[in-house]
């Protein structure tokens, strides 16, 4: 089965402006089947934006291959554009031209009839709450709205892989969940959605497989389950007790938990080791001070991740 | 849409959000034509520097400011690359699909336009206001001569723009382009009795060719020997800018 997005042993190297080669992907693979919302997740530097701007056929890797719906970027780059929309992380928009020509444009340029591209624009617009401002010029709006321009533009268009390089940053957290709920009603519909993110929680919620990437590595990929397992000596304990104090948090303190976060009443901490042994320890405490309330939870993403980046070279 | 369509359209709404850009173009090559031409009319009145072929300097400097015109609305078109990348929207652009090419082609339809509306307005000054006398019957070939002179150039500076990333560095280039190319060639004056090595870059200037094809469909002098090379090398000239601009825009990243 051709999978939507095709990444093999993908390397890139730049060279700096004073010369020395900089590794930007270090042989990087991994497969997105069609309907699937796949995060690439990472620090700056990661090489997240290089990967998607290989896939987006705007700069060529040094080697590997690259395939969308079976097309190579590199050999068929105008084939494997008509496959994707793309939001790079710069924000983008035709400053000076109006929102409605900015929408409109975009579509023509993808293509569109014009009837079809009015029609769309309309919805678009309405969804995205720019239906006031069609006929002001984007140079006067708010560095928000004009990433809300850059994100509705997408969905102008029909390509069946959309393409998100960081793309909430910089939108109101209502415009962020109405767009994140947009993805995943294109991913039922089919669409595929590859997304990078710095965003720990965007990724976890809105990604069915994520893959960690440092330093033009792949760490991990998987299923957020499947990450949690790599992690899986490590959790989280919530602790609720009647009252706290300096011995209390101090025996706790001397569990040695990766984490200790003392709340008034109620204590989290964020373990590496043994859960049986640390149980252990804890029903001694709650012979002196009872415990009321005992949650044990798996690992976020959050923790997946400081907790892989702490064990990377 | 076609793509070229679409790029084409694309260009005219930016281009007229801004009428006054779109007027200079336009006013700068005429305001040559009569100030500088009726200035030096004047001047060289019975002088014999421009030969016995063209009746007078304004004669003389017209197909010169056609070449002004297209050099200018090229000039100021590719300027339009760092509005793109100030903008963000260049690197999307690159993602869209349409070839490099089609890109490039897309965006000189709105300047040959313009240029074609110039070169028109500079014909009906020079025959209307200072009673030139041109070739009505090869006013074809010289709006293609003026459709090649504006790609060749767009694409030359379009190469140029691609390829820097600052503004002021562009600027400086073009300050120097507008200098060497223009003065270095046929268009204010008769590169003939000049001093061998001017000679020798002028004949290797690119708008020297443009100047000297359009002296030929305006006013109907020149070498036919010469000017089948100096057509040739104008078309060869918009190529080799046409692919080097593509390339340019291959490696934009």
């Amino acid at each position: 089965m051709t999978h939507a997005i095709e990444i093999e042993d993908l390397r890139k190297t730049y060279r700096s402006k004073s010369g020395t080669p900089v590794l930007a992907l270090d042989g990087v693979s991994f497969q997105v089947p069609q309907g699937r919302i796949y995060g690439l997740l990472g620090p700056n530097g990661a090489g997240k934006s290089t990967l998607v701007k290989i896939i987006s056929t705007i700069t060529p890797a040094s080697s590997g291959r690259a395939a969308v719906r079976g097309f190579d970027v590199a050999r068929q780059p105008l084939e494997a554009r008509r496959q994707m929309a793309v939001v790079l992380q710069q924000a983008a928009a035709e400053n000076l031209l109006t929102v409605r020509d900015n929408l409109l444009i975009y579509a023509y340029l993808h293509g569109m009839a014009r009837s079809i591209a009015e029609k769309r624009m309309k919805a678009v617009a309405e969804e995205f709450e720019l239906g006031g401002r069609l006929r002001d010029t984007v140079q006067e709006l708010s560095i928000g709205t004009k990433r809300r321009i850059q994100v509705a533009k997408i969905f102008m268009l029909d390509a069946p892989i959309i393409i998100l390089d960081e793309a909430t940053t910089g939108m109101d957290p209502l415009m962020k969940r109405r767009v994140m709920d947009r993805l995943r009603a294109e991913a039922r519909k089919g669409r595929t959605i590859l997304l990078t993110t710095q965003v720990l929680s965007e990724a976890e919620e809105l990604c069915e497989t994520i893959m960690l990437i440092n330093r033009g590595r792949t760490m991990a990929s998987g299923t957020l389950l499947e990450l949690r397992k790599r992690t899986a000596h490590t959790f989280r304990v919530s602790l609720s007790f009647a009252q706290t104090n300096g011995e209390l948090i101090g025996r706790l303190e001397a569990l040695k938990p990766l984490e200790l976060q003392v709340n008034g009443s109620a204590a989290e901490l964020l373990f590496h080791g043994e859960e049986a042994s640390l149980l252990g320890k804890l029903a001694d405490i709650s012979r002196d001070t009872p415990i009321l309330q005992f949650e044990v939870r798996g690992p976020t993403l959050e923790e997946i991740f400081v907790s892989l980046m702490r064990d990377s070279p | 849409m076609r793509p070229i369509t679409a790029v084409f359209y694309r260009d005219y709404r930016q281009r007229m959000t801004n009428i006054g850009f779109v007027f200079w173009d336009l006013f700068v090559p005429l305001a040559y034509l009569m100030l500088f031409g009726l200035g030096f009319e004047r001047m060289m009145a019975g002088s014999s520097v421009i030969g016995d072929q063209i009746p007078g300097y304004t004669a003389f400097l017209l197909p010169g400011v056609l070449a002004m015109v297209t050099f200018t609305v090229a000039m100021n078109t590719s300027w339009g690359f760092f509005m793109d990348k100030d903008s963000g929207i260049f690197y999307e652009l690159l993602t869209y699909p349409i070839t490099r090419p089609q890109f490039l082609i897309g965006k000189i339809g709105f300047s040959v336009l313009l240029s074609v509306i110039g070169s028109l307005l500079a014909i009906v000054l020079g025959v209307v206001a200072l009673d030139i006398g041109i070739r009505w019957d090869l006013l074809p070939l010289t709006v293609v001569i003026v459709v090649a002179g504006t790609a060749s150039w767009f694409f030359l500076f379009s190469m140029v723009a691609i390829r820097l990333q600052r503004m002021d560095a562009f600027n400086t280039v073009t300050s120097a382009a507008y200098i060497l190319l223009m003065f270095m060639s046929p268009m204010f004056y008769p590169v003939v009795d000049l001093r061998a090595w001017f000679r020798t870059v002028a004949w290797l200037n690119p708008m020297t060719w443009q100047v000297d094809l359009l002296r030929v469909s305006m006013l109907g002098t020149g070498s036919a020997a010469t000017l089948w090379l100096e057509a040739a090398g104008l078309v060869g000239f918009a190529l080799a800018c046409l692919a080097l601009a593509s390339r340019a825009l291959n490696r934009a990243h």
